[in-house]
């Protein structure tokens, strides 16, 4: 009877951590704050300042450097630039005007808690405020871990850490101060600098080969929990063809595959490489180069790189457009808003 | 053309099916029409959602991927299938991916605030070295207003052999952020605004945050 008790409780508890973090999740979409925090990464730490500001279904942001750099983005409306000071140059890219406010939220599944152990450990203080641990623990070496302290009233993580399987931190941000003002002003998103006299560049949008890619590409073996999530065709800066981007994910942690569309022998680099908190594995699939990216374990990204695949779409069966390798699902009950972002089990 | 049909031609457009002039045609239409250039983003992402299970992730940025097509030149667009695509002479970075809170500044801000620790000159040709390459050059792309390609950190802990990646691989890292975790993406707001060296202060690893055993 106690095990039943304690097994049923260890299960609400499970529920009661994914609770916390939708409250996360919901907090850093759709809340007013304005912080300071601090950011460890890679043996350095650096100092931020954000403002994020959500009025009338726009997200308007800003991020500076506080360590003398001076580089800062802003984000208003349907513009993202990016000011360099140190190169006298501002970035921006137009965006669509319909920016989905909601973006992609870890899917909380049952398949999730069989790969990863989500727990609440202990409250606590920051800042003056009690703020709830959360750990989610991985249960096998394809993934990394997180720990959060939630602050209680308002969701807002005051501090989060990517560990790896060995409790290890790769990665931490820990704010030194935040607030979640009502209201703030236009004036708090303008640059500190002027930028009158800078280089300014504007994106630079290619093409998008239509009908994607020549070949379907599919991952031959997965780590456990992993499932692909997107196919597309992306055309990336400065290519000639566009590159199929698939997406592999376990409901957290996630993959992205890059297979470029046609074969050569320039660059062939391979191995393991980090970029930041990230694993990238690069190498070649029938003469293709295939890339994997992710917040994951480098033996993840080599796994699933090496994996890789590809049929030829004049050898497949006719497909629909929307590539009924998995059987067509009736599409009206999707009733996609992109406006208003996914339908999605956490609503 | 009734919606019917358009929707036929859009749906044939995206298969690769649709003879050349009229993609041509429908390129130029989709670059006027803003309801138009939703709907054939609506099929990258349909297709793509179709594909996910449960709890459905849409990324503005398969919206974006598609969109940015037919913002551009029509011609170009009915161009592209048939011909090598003129690289262009200006820098590239990857656009970034609206979405979450800072996924935007995430996908866009770090291609171009990867780590800067060139000693190099600007202009220095880029080399993609395989690994080892212990005193691995800095690699930058050739293109004076270029993003900075991280370099090999010395001091940098980890087990991953030292490698230079090529600006193809920033790119890729990028285009990955919009389907990362939002706390990862609000974790990786520092890559944004990387500190020159010299600027960042070098900090030991954090312990690994309270002991949870604690209550």
């Amino acid at each position: 009877m106690l095990v039943l008790a304690l097994a049923v409780a260890s299960v609400a508890g499970a529920d009661e951590s994914q609770k916390w973090l939708e409250r996360m999740n919901q907090a850093l979409t759709t809340l007013n704050y304005d912080g300071v925090f601090s950011h460890w990464q890679g043996g350095k730490v650096e100092t931020l300042h954000i403002i994020h500001r959500v009025q009338d279904g726009a997200v308007t942001e800003r991020l500076v450097s506080l360590d003398g750099s001076g580089r800062e983005f802003i984000r208003t409306g349907s513009e993202l630039a990016c000011y360099l000071p140190d190169q006298r140059t501002v970035l921006v890219e137009r965006q669509p005007p319909a920016t989905l406010l909601l973006g992609s939220l870890p899917n909380f599944e049952a398949a999730t808690s069989e790969f990863y152990e989500i727990k609440a450990a202990k409250s606590t203080r920051l800042l003056g405020r009690r703020a709830q641990l959360i750990v989610v623990n991985p249960k096998d070496q394809y993934r990394y871990g997180y720990r959060l302290w939630i602050e209680e009233s308002t969701g807002m993580p005051l501090r989060t850490e990517l560990c790896d399987g060995h409790g290890r931190v790769i990665e931490q941000v820990v704010f030194a101060s935040i607030a979640w003002p009502t209201h703030i002003p236009d004036s708090a998103f303008k640059p500190d600098l002027s930028a009158d006299s800078f280089r300014w560049l504007r994106e630079e949008s290619g093409p998008l080969a239509a009908g994607g890619t020549p070949m379907l590409w599919t991952a031959l073996k997965l780590p456990p929990g992993f499932r692909m999530s997107v196919r597309a065709a992306q055309k990336m800066p400065g290519a000639r063809y566009p590159v199929a981007h698939l997406v592999f994910t376990d409901g957290l942690a996630s993959v992205s595959v890059f297979v470029e569309s046609h074969t050569h022998v320039s660059h062939a680099l391979s191995g393991s490489t980090q970029v930041g908190s990230s694993s990238a594995f690069t190498t070649v699939v029938d003469g293709h180069p295939v890339t994997a990216v992710g917040e994951v374990p480098p033996e993840t990204v080599q796994l699933i790189a090496n994996s890789m695949k590809a049929e030829s779409r004049a050898s497949a069966p006719a497909r629909s457009p929307f590539d009924s390798a998995i059987p067509p699902l009736d599409p009206t009950p999707l009733q996609l808003d992109l406006a208003h972002g996914p339908v999605s089990a956490l609503h | 053309m009734t919606n019917e049909e358009l929707e036929s031609q859009l749906s044939a457009m995206f298969d690769d099916e649709l003879p050349e002039p009229e993609c041509e045609l429908l390129a130029r239409r989709l670059a006027r029409d803003e309801a138009l250039k939703a709907r054939w983003g609506r099929y990258a992402t349909i297709g793509a959602v179709l594909r996910m299970e449960r709890g459905v992730r849409t990324h503005s940025g398969l919206v974006r991927a598609v969109s940015v097509a037919v913002a551009a030149e029509p011609s170009v667009l009915a161009t592209a299938r048939a011909r090598e695509l003129v690289r262009p002479a200006v820098r590239r970075w990857w656009q970034p991916v609206a979405g979450a809170a800072v996924a935007a500044g995430v996908a866009f801000a770090s291609i171009v605030w990867m780590r800067s620790e060139a000693p190099g000159a600007p202009g220095a040709p880029e080399v993609a070295q395989v690994q080892p390459a212990p005193a691995a050059a800095v690699a930058r792309s050739t293109a004076p207003d270029s993003y900075v390609v991280p370099t090999v950190d010395p001091t940098a802990t980890g087990s991953t052999p030292p490698f230079i990646p090529p600006a193809e691989l920033a790119d890729y890292v990028v285009a990955h952020s919009e389907f990362s975790a939002p706390l990862l993406r609000h974790s990786a707001l520092s890559s944004l605004v990387t500190a020159d060296p010299g600027t960042g202060n070098a900090a030991s690893a954090p312990t690994g945050g309270d002991n949870d055993q604690q209550k």
